[in-house]
């Protein structure tokens, strides 16, 4: 059943692409809507006879299993969000019927291909499901097929295309050790050899994840393309992609197939904290908000990373449940910024001023998503930063648990630089005649606040049901 | 019976909710609604009495939560409280028509009213600590109905009261630590070492609640800020049940305070030094309302004095005060509401011959006037009484303050009634009458109560005496108290005295306003009196100076440590973000050999991990 996941949205595109003329292409939306509105439904409930983890054959050659656990059920519901978010974004920002039907084509295919990611059991599937996401990314980024939006792609695809060749790499070493690409055999394999081509294996695999995720040195197309894409696809690389294609995998990988291994935990815990450092550093100084939302989220990224280099359940815990935070909030701000743009046709910072006068919910909701970035209080992003902190904290990694403290006062200086350029003060000039974003962006921003909101409200009993079984997961 | 010791709070709340939601026309409609609640928990609480009951919810976890015991202590003052809130609120609803924010005053009341009684009955230090809090706010509200810039008032207030609750949060913090329990019940605790600390702390919280020195001075401001009917609420009757309430529960559950220990001697110096200094105060006053603000601060001092002594007497009469002082206090102010109410000012200048225009104002004001000044057969007698006998037990020191406190409150009450009352009819406003009927009830009803209480003194001693149950042991009588003949023949004399006083000052003056004027300008007297009006003395004012000596000195710090984080650090930071995005110069290859370069990095480290 969990394939229908997957099976619905793909045939789901095939049946719109028919030629049955325009009555389709309107019904797109609509169809994209029910289908991600679906998924948070599941995610959330946890209907046993939806998720019954039973073993699916696809064909007789290919096998695919898909299985459900409590961080494919985080994951999905992040991918169900996100998606929404995007969709709702990009009814107010693209209006020609054509572009949308294809925008929406290309929504589902990533949406489907994450989907896909959270929930393989083996290493090839994987890989193909990557390699979906990214091409449907790819031309997603470019959609907007000026300079800029190409210039963001290329790199993107050039980076990737070197993600690939490492992941693939790493398959086939690990393939030819185990005899097959199933989680459960690769990881009895490295647990039996003591082979050295398994530890460049292993490094390979975690660099092209890493390069996936955007982590510092690997994270060079990342501005660019975050900067460069169309307000609804920042919103969905920035939310879900990245962290579907890099980050979940990263934990799958080292928790299913390579184990918590010392050197992996040692590089997890550098590579973090000096993503997290020089993500916020080079935020500081950007004046296009996007870009510096661009930094922010390889700033925010190193945190989880960094709970994962910890590796107690307790820093897994935190590190996933940042990574839903990060999604949630990271959207909200992109939501935001495509408010400002779809207003102001720009996103320089300098050019704007005291548009929270004029777009009073795009400013409320922008403040509780910056607030929840730097972790303050009761905002959920605070719980997963003090979590992560007070994991490395216990683990001894006392430098660490510092750093990150230190780098989240930074986090909430650029945010406020930010809230003050765009959203406070005076006015800018010639702004008089500016109004409120519209209904989509609006419903998406509320939508995502509310959910901050909740969440860190509702900490004690969102932990206990969502996160503490991931951290539970972990013990072994 | 569960239920019905929550409906004590419930009801007034959901009153307060209601009066506050519906709608301002017909006016009627709210005051009655707050009348049937007041008299609906009236009734309940009557028949709290002589039935022990208990409730308890969870709550917050870690033993604190929402746990109520009716005995017939709590029982009874819950039946005052009630009883106060009722009369008042009929009182209100003459007097504040024609005023703004009437709704939200009504609904300050009833809530008052629940967090009152909620503390009276609770048995949990955190919960009475909650309800104790949040009568923090509704002091607050009610004094910034007031005036225009009541506001200042009510900060000062809040300042001052909410300073002794900071004391209290932490001495039941150190309770909880010592005796492991919150439950008010079981707590017992030696007053030695941080248990000594603990007692001082409470004691604070109470004594500031029940408004003694020194931390009164908000009383008189409020008097003249706040609405009328406040101050016969809240610092009159109110504040001061629940002060003493809790400064008995302490003195005799908690600490079992002891005769010869060092708390006893402090409170009872704080006693007579509240007394002495108040009424010195009041003494002095031309404004009718002032005066009393200030008498109901000196009569705090009697309270305090009596359960400091730790005899039985002193802690009976310490109680019987409260309960006689709530009566006539809050009569008092209601005189003194008609008089604003009907002449327009309280102005004592201007103000004179109202005897005639207002003869059962007059006459209640007279009977108040003899209670608080303690002359029989009235009520405030009997329980000064019992003080004086306490008072002489531990040391001819604190008698005298006691004593010297009742000449001058007689002479200061003496003044007030011939200044308002009698002497040459003013003619401020034509044709001044009566207030209207349901004006004159409550305070008709108040004075009925306190010559019943003066005439049959022995039933509301007798419904107190429970209270030194386990602290009195039990050989000792606790029937009676003898009267002590040459105690009340010393109290006449000081009354006539006090009489005599005014006679002569009239004669040498010609006018009763100025009948003290010969205390007032004594030498010494006059330069002190000069800088206690202008509020030198005043802690609150010594205290904000204080605090503004600090804010200075804090100030010169903040801007040196603003220059570390205004120039030193974002310079810091700027360069090294400058640093880091000219490094990211946008071109693809620089990308791809980073990340190569960190893929081998990244093998080499996996093969020989980070060293």
């Amino acid at each position: 059943m969990p394939s229908l996941l997957i099976f619905i949205p793909l045939f789901g595109i095939v049946i719109l692409n028919l030629p049955f003329g325009k009555a389709m292409r309107n019904a797109a939306f609509w169809f994209a809507l029910a289908v991600f509105i679906v998924q948070i439904v599941l995610a959330i409930t946890h209907q046993p006879i939806f998720w019954g983890n039973e073993i699916e054959q696809m064909d007789a050659f290919f096998r695919v299993n898909f299985s459900v656990d409590q961080l494919s059920f985080v994951m999905l519901l992040c991918i169900g969000l996100v998606s929404l978010t995007s969709l709702l974004v990009m009814r107010d920002t693209i209006f020609d019927i054509n572009e949308r039907f294809k925008f929406i084509n290309l929504l589902m295919l990533a949406s489907m291909g994450m989907s896909g990611i959270v929930m393989v059991t083996d290493i090839f599937t994987m890989y193909i499901f990557l390699e979906i996401t990214a091409i449907a990314s790819f031309i997603l980024i470019a959609f907007e097929k000026d300079v800029y939006a190409l210039e963001g792609a290329f790199k993107y695809m050039v980076l990737s295309a070197l993600a690939s060749v490492l992941i693939l790499a790493a398959t086939a070493i690990l393939l030819l050790g185990a005899g097959s690409a199933s989680f459960t055999a690769i990881a009895d394999a490295i647990h039996r050899t003591d082979n050295n081509l398994i530890a460049v294996a292993m490094g390979l695999f975690v660099c092209g994840l890493l390069i996936k995720g955007g982590m510092v040195p690997f994270h060079g197309w990342l501005p660019d393309a975050y900067g460069a894409a169309s307000p609804a696809v920042s919103v969905l690389l920035a939310g879900i992609v990245t962290k579907a294609a890099g980050i979940y995998t990263l934990i799958r990988a080292l928790n299913s197939i390579l184990g918590f291994d010392a050197n992996i935990k040692a590089l997890l815990l550098a590579l973090g904290t000096i993503s997290i450092l020089v993500g916020a550093f080079a935020a500081i100084g950007q004046k296009d908000f996007k870009r510096m939302l661009a930094y922010s989220s390889i700033s925010q990224t190193g945190y989880i990373v960094l709970g994962f280099g910890c590796a107690t359940p307790l820093a897994i815990a935190g590190a996933v449940f940042h990574l839903f935070n990060h999604s949630i909030f990271k959207s909200l701000l992109f939501v935001n910024s495509a408010a400002v743009e779809t207003r102001l046709g720009s996103t320089d910072m300098d050019r704007a001023g005291g548009l929270a006068q004029k777009m009073p919910i795009t400013g409320f909701t922008s403040v509780i998503g910056a607030l929840s970035a730097a972790g303050i209080p009761p905002l959920s992003g605070f719980w997963s930063k003090i979590i992560i902190v007070v994991a490395l904290w216990q683990a001894g990694h006392t430098w660490y648990a510092a750093t990150a403290i230190m780098a989240s006062i930074i986090t909430l200086a650029y945010l406020l630089a930010m809230q003050r350029k765009v959203f406070f003060g005076k006015l800018a000039l010639g702004l008089e005649d500016i109004e409120e974003a519209r209904l989509g962006i609006r419903a998406a921003s509320v939508m995502l606040a509310a959910i901050i909101i909740g969440f860190g409200v509702l900490f004690p009993s969102a932990y206990a049901i969502f996160i503490a079984p991931i951290g539970e997961m972990f013990i072994k | 019976m569960m239920s019905s010791v929550l409906l004590a709070l419930t009801i007034p709340f959901a009153a307060s909710g209601v009066v506050l939601i519906i709608p301002n026309k017909p006016r009627a409609l709210k005051e009655m609604l707050s009348l049937l609640a007041a008299f609906a928990t009236l009734a309940l609480s009557l028949s709290f009495y002589g039935r022990p009951a208990s409730a308890s919810f969870d709550w917050a976890g870690f033993g604190i939560n929402l746990s109520f015991r009716v005995y017939n202590f709590s029982a009874l003052l819950v039946i005052a409280t009630s009883f106060f809130a009722a009369m008042l609120l009929m009182y209100s609803c003459v007097f504040m028509r024609g005023r703004e924010n009437t709704k939200l005053f009504y609904s300050l009341i009833l809530m008052s009213v629940g967090f009152v009684n909620g503390g009276l009955l609770a048995d949990n230090l955190i919960c009475l600590l909650f309800f104790w809090e949040a009568l923090l706010f509704t002091t607050y509200g009610m004094i910034a109905i007031g005036k225009t810039n009541a506001f200042k008032t009510a900060t000062k207030a809040f300042i001052i009261v909410g300073i002794g609750d900071i004391f209290m949060v932490v001495g039941a913090a150190i309770c909880y630590n010592l005796a492991g329990t919150l439950r008010i019940s079981e707590l017992h605790i030696d007053s030695i070492g941080l248990g000594a600390l603990a007692f001082v702390l409470l004691m604070i919280g109470a004594l500031a609640k029940t408004g003694s020195m020194p931390f009164h001075s908000w009383i008189p401001d409020a008097a003249t800020d706040a609405p009328l009917p406040f101050m016969a609420f809240a610092p009159a009757s109110l504040d001061k049940v629940l002060g003493i309430y809790f400064l008995t529960r302490i003195s005799l559950d908690i600490f079992r305070l002891h005769q010869e220990s060092w708390a006893s001697y402090t409170l009872m110096t704080i006693g007579g030094a509240t007394i002495i200094l108040a009424v010195m105060m009041a003494l002095i006053q031309k404004d009718y309302k002032k005066l009393l603000s200030y008498h109901a601060i000196s009569q705090a001092g009697y309270m305090i004095l009596g359960i400091g002594s730790a005899t039985p007497a002193g802690i009976v009469g310490g109680i019987f005060h409260m309960i006689n002082n709530a009566l006539y206090k809050s009569g008092l102010f209601l005189t003194a509401g008609s008089m604003e109410k009907q002449a327009g000012t309280t102005d004592l200048e201007k103000l004179g011959g109202m005897a005639t225009r207002m003869p059962v104002t007059f006459a209640c004001f007279v009977i108040m006037a003899l209670s608080i000044s303690g002359t029989p057969p009235f009520n405030g007698f009997f329980s000064k009484e019992l003080i004086y006998d306490a008072a002489i037990e531990r040391g001819t020191v604190f008698y005298l303050a006691a004593i010297a406190g009742s000449f001058l409150t007689a002479a200061s009450f003496l003044k007030l009634g011939h200044a308002a009352f009698l002497g040459k009819a003013s003619e401020i406003r034509p044709n001044i009458k009566e207030p209207p009927i349901i004006m004159l009830v409550p305070m008709i009803v108040i004075t009925a109560a306190c010559v019943l209480l003066g005439l049959r003194s022995a039933i509301p001693i007798r419904l107190i005496l429970p209270v030194l149950n386990g602290y009195i042991s039990a050989q000792e009588p606790l029937t009676d108290f003898a009267p002590n003949l040459s105690l009340i023949a010393i109290t006449l004399v000081v009354l006539t005295c006090a009489l005599l006083n005014h006679i002569l000052g009239v004669i040498r003056t010609g006018s009763g306003l100025k009948a003290v004027d010969h205390i007032h300008y004594a030498p010494l007297l006059h330069s002190i009196y000069d800088k206690a009006e202008k509020g030198i003395f005043d802690p609150y004012n010594i205290g904000t100076g204080l605090v503004k000596i600090f804010s200075v000195g804090a100030a010169w710090c903040d801007k040196a440590i603003d220059r570390v984080y205004g120039s030193l650090i974002p310079t810091a930071a700027e360069t090294v973000s400058f640093a880091i995005r000219k490094i990211h110069n946008g071109s693809y290859k620089t990308y791809i050999l980073w990340s190569l370069a960190a893929l081998f990095l990244v093998i080499i480290v996996m093969f020989n991990g980070l060293k």
